[in-house]
């Protein structure tokens, strides 16, 4: 019965209902696709540079991060890697090799990151063989290679061309080879597509002259699981020899980028709740005041002040109910759809694809479809008519049914 | 019983200090019928506000069946006034978004009643004030008589020892006030349930069996016919 009361309260006046609810589910509408857009920009960016390429953490040989040498790099052996499994919410853990190495092909030639890999690791780790947009996505020879796009569409490569690497090796030696070309690969990031190469890890070993060693573990969390607190725990585990960080500590500028542009969204939604608090204020306001009459009637024939109360509530919940229901709904599909069909920079004017390649991110935008937006913000708008509903509250605990009437 | 014990009601009007029950001394037994007359402003509706438990008296003493009432924490009044008064207003007052049906049962389910007594017992009462044809329609669809005989079912509803009315009649044609004041005496007669009226209407002081006239809140005269 006060289910229904509360229900069919709300449609004493249709057109403030509804005025109330769009207000609602108009603000919702904005803040969740504004919110997806966002997150979903900020994942694909976070998937294809942290997930992809740096990992959430990553360990070194201790003061590897300040002087990145291979002269810095590590022996990694069984016991430590069972050491760091061990630790609560590990996906995957893989090694790496990286050096840096002077690249040629005819009369070009071009600086580049070799990094050495466990293409089994990588698969399981960033999807390994989806990033091979040519050629094959494993090395069947120790000589072979894959590039990166940008590489191979700077020397033209075509499957099976050699390519010599030259650089520096393991302590003071030599390292220089003759490579075939054997993939090529989008890394969906073209600043890392415009200098990698990959050969498999006991290949990039052999080319440095040095057996066992790694430069990096590249670590990858299970979702939800804190980064920081994995890598904490590694700290505890692994002794001083080695050096643990977060992505956010490897990559502190994409962090500090998503951070600030993050605080403009939320001050954005800020702005758009104050609205929404008003309105919805000014809603409860005239069905609190309107009904003094009424609700000096319910006292008198006996309905606590309680029951009273929790018509309202109701009212207040049911009202905001209805617009987070119509906001969601309305902004589920348009989710789904810019999540399938991501937003192409390129498309809203010359050069800016380009300008976010600039900073190593793939100019598109997918939304996020994350339940997690829409339902924090629907949780928030139920969280505000809880607080609004304190005015009402206040009213009938000081109310006299015989004022009440009279007024 | 109803019974008031030097009973006085004073409000502030501005600097002005309102008499409105002024030491009223009254007792109305089980099954009265009576009537509070009196002009406007002699302090009839203040008088059963208080007695109701509505209004909080300045001082004196309001007893019904020995429980000093005017006592009551505001909660006390409010469970007390559920169990034993039935109110009917000038104005009707029935929930403007509930049924004729709904507006009795909203008082029984106060009550705790399930849904079954409070389905049988709502059809009982608007049979009872001939409303039962009507049981579906919301107030607005009903003419003031018909509220107002849901309001007496309504008051009924929680099955009170004593029903107030304030001026129930006053928005009612003549017809209208002879069929509700039908069922009014008939209540009190076949179900022994005091009432207690506010009232200008010579109608109801013709069929009232007591009459107490108010003047600037004092008990001027109390006639039993």
């Amino acid at each position: 019965m006060i289910l229904k009361i509360a229900w069919r309260n709300i449609w004493r006046n249709n057109k403030r209902t509804l005025i109330s609810t769009l207000s609602i589910s108009g603000a919702l509408f904005l803040v969740i696709l504004m919110r997806s857009m966002q997150l979903g920009f900020y994942d694909n960016i976070i998937n294809t540079i942290v997930q992809s390429y740096s990992g959430y953490v990553q360990v070194h040989a201790d003061g590897y991060w300040e002087k990145q040498s291979v002269n810095n790099s590590m022996e990694v052996d069984e016991q430590l890697l069972n050491e760091i499994n061990s630790i609560n919410g590990i996906e995957n853990i893989a090694k790496r090799l990286t050096t840096f190495s002077l690249v040629s092909k005819g009369e070009k030639s071009k600086g580049s990151i070799i990094t050495g890999i466990e293409v089994k690791k990588e698969q399981l780790m960033s999807d390994w063989e989806k990033k091979i947009i040519e050629g094959s996505s494993s090395f069947d020879n120790s000589n072979e290679i894959i590039l990166s796009k940008g590489i191979a569409e700077y020397f033209d490569v075509k499957m099976g061309d050699t390519l010599v690497l030259f650089g520096q090796g393991y302590q003071g030696m030599m390292a220089a080879g003759k490579f075939v070309a054997n993939g090529i690969a989008d890394l969906n990031n073209p600043k890392l597509n415009e200098m990698t190469i990959f050969m498999d890890i006991k290949s990039a070993q052999e080319y440095i002259s040095s057996e066992n060693i790694s430069t990096h573990l590249i670590i990858d969390k299970k979702e939800y699981y804190d980064e920081k607190k994995i890598a904490e725990d590694i700290r505890n585990v692994v002794s001083n020899d080695y050096e643990v960080m977060t992505w956010k500590e490897i990559l502190p500028e994409l962090d500090q980028m998503i951070t600030a542009d993050n605080v403009g969204g939320l001050i954005m939604a800020f702005i758009l709740y104050v609205i929404v608090c008003f309105g919805m204020f000014g809603t409860v306001l005239m069905m609190t005041e309107e009904r003094m009459y009424e609700f000096g009637v319910l006292l008198s024939i006996g309905m606590g002040k309680v029951k009273l109360y929790l018509i309202i509530l109701l009212e207040t919940i049911m009202l905001s109910s209805i617009g987070v229901i119509i906001g969601i709904l309305t902004t589920r599909p348009i989710s789904i759809y810019f999540n399938k069909n991501p937003i192409n920079m390129d498309d809203f004017g010359e050069g800016l694809g380009e300008a976010m390649g600039e900073f190593g991110f793939d100019p598109i935008i997918p939304f996020s479809t994350n339940w997690d937006i829409p339902l924090s913000h629907a949780l928030f708008i139920f969280c505000i008519s809880i607080l609004i509903s304190i005015y009402p509250a206040i009213r009938i605990l000081y109310l006299n049914p015989v004022k009440a009437m009279k007024e | 019983m109803i019974e008031t014990q030097k009973l006085k009601k004073t409000y502030k009007q501005g600097s002005l200090k309102v008499k409105a029950v002024d030491n009223v001394n009254l007792k109305i037994s089980d099954g009265e019928f009576t009537a509070v007359v009196g002009p406007s402003g002699s302090g009839k509706t203040t008088l059963l506000n208080c007695v109701g438990g509505l209004d909080i008296p300045t001082s004196g003493k309001v007893i019904i069946d020995d429980e000093v009432i005017s006592s009551y924490s505001s909660d006390k009044m409010i469970k007390f006034r559920l169990n034993n008064i039935g109110f009917v207003f000038q104005a009707y007052n029935l929930i403007p978004v509930l049924t004729a049906k709904e507006n009795i049962e909203m008082v029984m389910l106060m009550q705790g009643y399930n849904k079954q007594e409070m389905d049988e017992r709502s059809i009982d009462l608007l049979n009872e004030v001939g409303m039962e044809n009507m049981s579906k329609r919301r107030p607005a669809e009903l003419s003031g008589g018909q509220q107002q005989r849901v309001a007496v079912a309504r008051a009924l509803a929680s099955k009170p020892k004593f029903i107030l009315a304030d001026e129930p009649t006053a928005n009612l044609d003549s017809k209208s006030t002879a069929k509700l004041l039908d069922i009014m005496s008939r209540l009190n007669k076949q179900e022994n349930i005091t009432f207690l009226f506010s009232t200008h209407d010579q109608r109801v002081i013709d069929r009232a069996r007591r009459v107490v006239t108010l003047e600037d809140g004092k008990i001027i005269k109390d006639i039993k016919k």
